[in-house]
């Protein structure tokens, strides 16, 4: 290089101005507020997964389900603080009139109920809601053209839909046992009691839609919510929703009372404050899907949102100070709020009974051996560890399958069956004959990703601790949830380790998990089918709440647990967290998102703040 | 003349590579991607449900059947809408494409023009302590993780433990200066990964122009420096460098950058492109690839006539 000098070696500026550019370039804004967003209220917060479809007969997620039980209305709803969940009307003006045999529903429904303005009608204004709408819409789920998730709840129930279905579902015939008496009664005909009818009306799946935005929008309707709801949605795609106040909607001051307020445990949350106070209290709701874990905690902390739905359990550790009872550091606690909510579900893992390998068998002396090995399993499965390992050791571990969020939870039942007992477990195996020769070759199916790994390799360290070869226990990732979730449809898989969202605060909703009838492609994953379980299940759907169900249900629950089925069981808890601008009292649950009308900021003064523009 | 004919030449003869591609992606995507119909379905289905979704997805068909659906999609560029949302796939990408494009095109142009500037910097220097330093600079650039970098950069520059100039994530751009606010952190990510790869490559592009008899010639007679680099090395370095940059188009139109998009919340077409791939969403994937496809014919296309214009020795037969 020695021809090129470095006082002409001018031919390299563009490269010194492009390093110019850059560094010029760098020296953009942080986050500024939308003008257009001045003076305004608004409330962001943000969950972890993103909604795909807003359609209600496709509301399977909890992402989905917030955003259609706050843009649409249900007949019932959930007190927003009382605990345990409680029913309350929403679009229905009372709780539904039983008849006395509890076959007959006869729900009356608000008047003047509005559907926000569209162009699917005339003149593009709401109309009126009427009963018609409520049959349509449940008559939805079983029409094949909507893909509907939700039909299950209501398969075999009502009288003549399953009929209706199989004709064509042809929406100008009528179905026997869902019917408008007029325009403001709806009535339900049940083939038999069906005592968590009105909770299933309280779910997203159960979200009142108009026919005409139905019809006007096709497919597209899953994106665009035209409903009655106390929101209306602004804009949607895959990072963000925002919604705004329906100024329609039936906004009626807050009675906290009402609503279940317990001072002793909410009240550090200021949420007297709206006591007496005429919602909405927010202008604008923004949602964000932020899936990466410190993006999220970045964007929260920095004061883009407000809320997050639980705080990464990655954090744990460095951001409490105390996780029983749940404390934040004092740095923290200086600005944000924090709870514990424990899960309306639960994580369990089940044998898959139809391999005979590990279920059912003809020979009875193979099934007793059998048995023994499914509770040797069970007897190896470290529950506290797994909860100290992955859920901030704040999870409830339980046995059997009535998670404590349901009142038939009976917290005095035996806790062996979750207590770790690895001599008992070899001994087992011992007298049962069971050898690391003879074990079968257990297979567990996960998605991919380290968090299934690193569950798997937990529990197969465990059974190698019990006598388990390592060879013998063997992991199978697939795709996606939809391809496992296929294997354990088709029953391929010996070995199912799976969570359950409870769609209503009855145990009935878990105890279906393991009904005869309802096995592979049913929700019953390890074709349990025990014949005096099934009797008693069938007993008990049909009665209303009372000690003698709650005692049919947990000798169920015990039955479960004496034949080890499945390792089960423990509600994991989600910590959300607020700044404390905000005043609200969070659910993380699907039954409880119906918190969003009553979310306020506070003025800092321990009143909340007002609008400054005028209320849209 | 000769560059219409030329033209109608080369996009007929992408034909064949756009029937081979949709052709063999498709064959993947049927018999190996993920399966929808489980995704489509409520917590306790029937088997009569299952049919029913299945028979909705076309499941059931003969594959050749469903190839046939596929091209005429493509011809008349109506892929149906998503499985997932129910959005037509052209409105989708018609909606995420742009995001994606604006999101890579500042660190796309940043990246190779310092990569040029470097790769020349260190050439120049060759040997030197300027062109060690440029390329261990750039090794480290190659070697740190993209993902690393993105959430090393989000917390220094974004977070508030950080120097906290810029949003963390989103993409609420209705101004030049929330655009340049969105879009710098992620272009530095870009950039410090990219540039590695790029300045590497351009390095020895230009040292082997430099090393060219003509040029040494050419500096034997006294040709100054400035005009000895833009027409006697860099317009014959073009030729490999239009070639990289050209056919990295179709890769920051369709693909987007995932990783980008996921972290910093950027509602780009890479997202879509991703969630359409673990999902199993046979519609926007057979419009991703089928798009893809034909961008690539069109670079090509469009990058011979690039060598023509920069070479005339390159012939349009």
């Amino acid at each position: 290089m020695a021809g090129f000098s470095l006082r002409t070696n001018y031919c390299v500026w563009p490269a010194w101005v492009v390093l110019v550019l850059l560094l010029a370039g760098c020296g953009g804004g942080s986050d500024q507020p939308d003008p257009s967003l001045e003076g305004l209220r608004v409330y962001r917060h943000s969950t972890e997964g993103t909604p795909t479809s807003l359609d209600p007969v496709q509301a399977a997620t909890k992402y989905s389900n917030l955003l259609v039980i706050n843009t649409y209305d249900t007949l019932y709803s959930y007190r927003y603080l009382a605990r345990p969940y409680e029913l309350k009307p929403n679009l229905a003006a009372s709780l539904p009139e039983i008849s006395a045999d509890g076959l007959t529903y006869t729900i009356r429904l608000r008047k003047g109920v509005r559907f926000i303005d569209d162009p699917a009608f005339p003149n593009a204004e709401g109309r009126e809601v009427v009963a018609k709408d409520v049959v349509y819409s449940l008559q939805r789920h079983f029409d094949p053209a909507t893909r509907p998730q939700g039909a299950w709840l209501w398969q075999g129930k009502i009288v003549g839909i399953d009929d209706w279905k199989e004709a064509g579902s042809d929406y100008s015939q009528p179905v026997e046992g869902l019917r408008a008496l007029d325009s403001h009664t709806l009535q339900i005909k049940l083939v038999k009691p069906f005592p968590q009818l009105a909770y299933t009306l309280a779910q997203g799946y159960a979200a009142v839609v108009p026919r005409e935005a139905v019809e006007k929008y096709g497919r597209e309707f899953a994106l665009q919510p035209v409903g009655s709801g106390p929101f209306r949605l602004e804009s949607f795609d895959t990072a963000r929703a925002v919604l705004v106040p329906n100024p329609d909607y039936r906004w009626a001051p807050v009675d906290i009372y009402a609503e279940g307020y317990d001072p002793d445990t909410q009240s550090f949350s200021g949420i007297e404050a709206i006591h007496g106070q005429l919602p909405p209290f927010v202008d604008r709701f923004e949602l964000a899907f932020v899936q990466d874990t410190s993006a999220r905690w970045n964007s929260f902390t920095k004061g883009n949102e407000i809320q997050i739905a639980s705080l990464p359990v990655e954090l744990a550790d460095s951001v409490l100070q105390s996780k029983q009872p749940v404390v934040l550091q004092p740095e923290y606690a200086a600005r944000y709020h924090v709870k514990s909510d424990i899960e309306a579900g639960f994580v369990y893992q089940s044998f898959n009974m139809d391999f005979p390998e590990f279920g059912y068998h003809p020979d009875p002396i193979q099934a007793e051996r059998n048995h023994a090995l499914r509770c040797a399993v069970v007897k190896s499965f470290d529950w506290e560890a797994r909860n100290e390992s992955f859920y901030f050791g704040l999870g409830a571990v339980f046995p059997g399958i009535i998670p404590p969020v349901v009142p038939e939870f009976d917290p005095e039942l035996s806790r062996d069956s979750v207590t770790r007992d690895v001599a008992g477990a070899r001994q087992l195996l011992i007298d049962n004959g069971w050898n690391a020769d003879n074990l079968p070759e257990l297979l567990y199916g996960s998605t991919g990703g380290v968090r299934p790994r690193q569950f798997f390799e937990q529990f197969r360290a465990w059974l190698v601790e019990i006598g388990y070869p390592k060879k013998k226990v063997k992991l199978k990732q697939f795709a996606s949830f939809g391809d496992l979730n296929k294997q354990w449809r088709e029953s391929r898989l010996p070995y199912i380790a799976v969570g359950w969202g409870l769609d209503y605060p009855d145990a009935e909703n878990t105890l279906q998990l393991f009904y005869g009838p309802n096995a592979a492609p049913g929700s019953n994953s390890s074709n349990y089918n025990n014949p005096e379980y099934n009797a008693l299940y069938e007993q008990a759907a049909v009665m209303q709440p009372s000690p003698e169900r709650t005692r049919i249900y947990r000798r169920m629950n015990q039955i479960l647990i004496d034949d080890c089925v499945s390792i089960t069981g423990l509600s994991r808890t989600a910590i959300p967290i607020w700044h404390r601008e905000v005043i609200v009292y969070p659910s993380s649950q699907i039954i409880g998102g119906y918190y969003w009308p009553y979310i306020a900021l506070s003025d800092g003064a321990g009143g909340i703040r007002q609008a400054q523009t005028e209320s849209p | 003349m000769e560059l219409l004919q030329f033209s109608v030449r080369k996009l007929i003869a992408g034909v064949p590579l756009v029937i081979g591609v949709t052709l063999i992606s498709f064959l993947l995507m049927v018999y190996f991607g993920p399966d929808k119909t489980f995704d489509l379905l409520g917590k306790n289905p029937t088997a009569e449900q299952i049919a029913e979704v299945r028979e909705q997805l076309g499941y059931n068909k003969p594959f050749l059947v469903r190839y046939g659906e596929y091209v005429r999609e493509l011809v008349t560029f109506n892929f149906g809408a998503s499985e997932s949302t129910g959005e037509p796939v052209t409105s989708l990408l018609a909606r995420t494409i742009p995001v994606s494009v604006a999101l890579a095109l500042p660190g796309f142009i940043l990246g190779n023009l310092l990569g040029v500037a470097l790769g020349l910097l260190a050439a120049y220097y060759r040997g030197g302590l300027a062109d060690k330093f440029i390329m261990g600079s750039a090794a480290i650039g190659m070697s740190i993780s993209f993902l690393i970098v993105i959430i090393a950069f989000q917390i220094i520059f974004s977070s508030s433990f950080g120097l906290n100039l810029f949003p963390v994530r989103g993409w609420d751009v209705n101004s030049i200066g929330d655009y340049v606010s969105y879009v710098t952190v992620p272009t530095l990510a870009t950039v410090f990964v990219a540039l590695g790869y790029n300045t590497r490559f351009y390095r020895s592009v230009i040292v082997e122009e430099m090393s060219r008899d003509h040029v040494r010639t050419a500096r034997a007679f006294g040709v100054p420096p400035a005009p000895l680099f833009y027409k006697l090395i860099l317009k014959n370095a073009l030729i490999p460098i239009i070639t990289r940059i050209m056919f990295s188009i179709p890769v920051i139109i369709i693909s987007g950058s995932l990783l980008l998009e996921q972290y910093f919340g950027i509602p780009g077409v890479g997202k879509a492109t991703y969630d359409a791939i673990v999902t199993g969403d046979q519609p926007v994937l057979k419009a991703v690839v089928a798009l893809t496809a034909i961008l690539l014919v069109i670079v090509q296309l469009l990058t011979d006539i690039l060598y023509r214009a920069v070479d005339p020795r390159v012939s349009l037969k």
